[in-house]
């Protein structure tokens, strides 16, 4: 699903973010990109997602190289992926249900048909009774899994999660991976980057470390080793 | 586009109506202003050249003819003053008319005129010239030639009135191309800093709709249909204004400004200046929002797109 080669980002003048990273992450795995901060977690998933472009190497996201795309190259390759932010990023002017419907109509889906897949995907979350509520009325928790909605409201091939729980809770949090989880388990390939080590040490799954720009450890590859 | 994003970007337009209905209100009454100033300029430089064409048509040349003249000498150099290309019209001004008129001008003094010969004064021909020609240089040259033909005594013209009118006429046109140059480009100012405040009032709209994968043209077409709508509603704003300025100036500034002879005579803007004025607005509101717009997606997205 996504493979790295010999990825490099350097931040003007000369700030080096990411060097030299490897990682290839298979259809439908689930991986937690830990680091402390200034890391480059978020640098790696703004690459994926082409926030950002990497000054060296290639990246391939489903079998495309995302290294050189133009403006609609990028809105295809978003449309393919669900984000989610620390910051939930939603619009206040809307409510929970218009803002994830408002992913799915900019794809050209119809409006009767992105509110019903709009209203399916929060009463699976748990938010049937605020659909019509505006995001600034809902708990942080709450406010997430409306983000995460709008995040699979295109059926996305994959999900990135930047620092997802950071602005919630312990049990918000918790509530929240789980969330995460399920999405998981219907096939989807997930990737969250976190420095929360309470979450990293509950949820035993593919755990990529980052430090100073550097992949430090893959417990992927360990097991591979151990195993070998 | 499919139907369905069709849908979409007339919804956020009215949505944004709705609800930025201030900011709107805003960016038209600027465009309005703005147009108003340069829809005032073009009305007042209409006018000046209406005034100067007025003007322009009163100027003559005036060719007195030897008395020894005979009819078929006139007849002969009428013809010959009629076919120059620069000539538009000769009237011929009999020995009896000049005295008759001159009479008139001397009004009640015209007593003083008792006694002396009705045929004193000579006969003339008075000659306008067709538009282009009406300026010093070609004035002068007509009335050189004439002074050249035979039968011809005398050709005066108002020499100094004919110059000052030029130096006006240059004038006026090349104020036209400066003074609306800048008005122009200051429009466009003001109108691009406008709306780039309301681009940045949903720059949070902007880039969650980036994040999600819209494509550029559907999140640039909302706003430059509403710069559209907000150029054309500007442009009508300032026509209304500009009309009633039109009145004002029509019925109550005080004639005795000696300007203009009659109220009449003050000219609205023709149907094309109208439409230049709408359609500059129109242009303006789009052009503006797109030039803001990807001004503003540049800074907001560098490195990203």
């Amino acid at each position: 699903m996504i493979q790295l080669f010999r990825v490099s980002k350097v931040y003007p003048p000369n700030y080096p973010a990411l060097t030299d990273i490897h990682l290839h992450v298979e259809k439908g795995e689930f991986v937690f990109l830990s680091g402390p901060s200034g890391a480059g977690k978020t640098t790696l998933l703004k690459l994926l997602f082409r926030e950002e472009e990497a000054t060296g190497g290639q990246i391939i996201v489903n079998g495309r190289n995302i290294t050189r795309l133009d403006g609609a190259g990028i809105a295809r390759l978003r449309q393919e992926i669900g984000l989610v932010f620390q910051e939930f990023k939603l619009l206040p002017s809307m409510t929970a249900l218009e803002n994830v419907a408002l992913a799915a109509e900019v794809v050209g889906m119809s409006r009767r048909e992105s509110r019903r897949r709009a209203f399916h995907l929060l009463r699976e979350l748990g938010l049937r009774e605020k659909h019509d509520a505006r995001p600034l009325t809902l708990s942080g928790g709450e406010q997430q899994r409306v983000a995460i909605a709008r995040a699979l409201v295109n059926d996305p091939i994959l999900v990135l999660a930047d620092e997802p729980t950071g602005n919630l809770d312990a049990d918000m949090a918790e509530e929240t991976m789980r969330v995460f989880l399920k999405i998981h388990e219907k096939g989807t390939t997930i990737m969250i980057a976190t420095h929360d080590a309470g979450v990293l040490k509950r949820f035993h799954h593919r755990g990529v470390q980052l430090q100073r720009g550097r992949l430090m450890s893959d417990s992927k590859s360990a097991q591979r080793e151990v195993a070998s | 586009m499919k139907v369905a994003q069709l849908s979409f970007v007339f919804r956020r337009v009215l949505k944004s109506l709705r609800e930025l209905l201030w900011t709107h209100i805003l960016t038209s009454g600027t465009m309005a202003m703005t147009l108003f100033i340069f829809g005032g300029f073009l009305l007042i430089q209409e006018n000046l050249h209406g005034l100067l064409r007025g003007w322009g048509s009163q100027i003559q040349i005036f060719a007195y003819l030897e008395h020894s003249l005979s009819q078929a000498d006139l007849q002969s150099l009428l013809g010959d003053v009629r076919n120059y290309p620069e000539v538009e019209s000769v009237r011929f001004v009999s020995k009896g008319e000049a005295w008759e008129n001159f009479r008139e001008a001397l009004g009640a003094q015209s007593g003083v005129l008792e006694g002396l010969p009705s045929d004193i004064l000579p006969s003339s021909l008075e000659i306008s010239l067709k538009r282009p020609y009406r300026y010093r240089a070609s004035v002068a040259a007509v009335a050189q030639r004439l002074r050249g033909m035979k039968g011809i005594s005398e050709v005066e013209y108002p020499e100094e009135w004919i110059e000052k009118l030029t130096l006006l006429v240059v004038g006026v046109q090349w104020a036209k191309w400066i003074l609306g140059g800048f008005l122009f480009i200051a429009t466009l100012l003001i109108v691009g800093s406008t709306v780039k405040l309301a681009i940045l009032a949903r720059k949070d709209e902007i880039e969650i709709m980036q994040l999600v994968g819209a494509p550029a043209g559907l999140i640039k077409a909302p706003f430059v249909i509403e710069g559209m709508i907000q150029g054309v509603l500007g442009a009508s704003l300032s026509l209304f204004f500009l009309w009633l300025l039109f009145l004002f100036a029509r019925y109550r500034l005080p004639s005795s400004l000696g300007i203009f002879p009659a109220h009449d005579q003050l000219q609205f803007l023709g149907s094309e200046a109208i439409s230049l004025l709408v359609f500059l607005g129109w242009l303006l509101g789009a052009g503006g929002s797109l030039f803001s717009l990807r001004r503003f997606l540049k800074t907001w997205g560098s490195g990203r797109q």
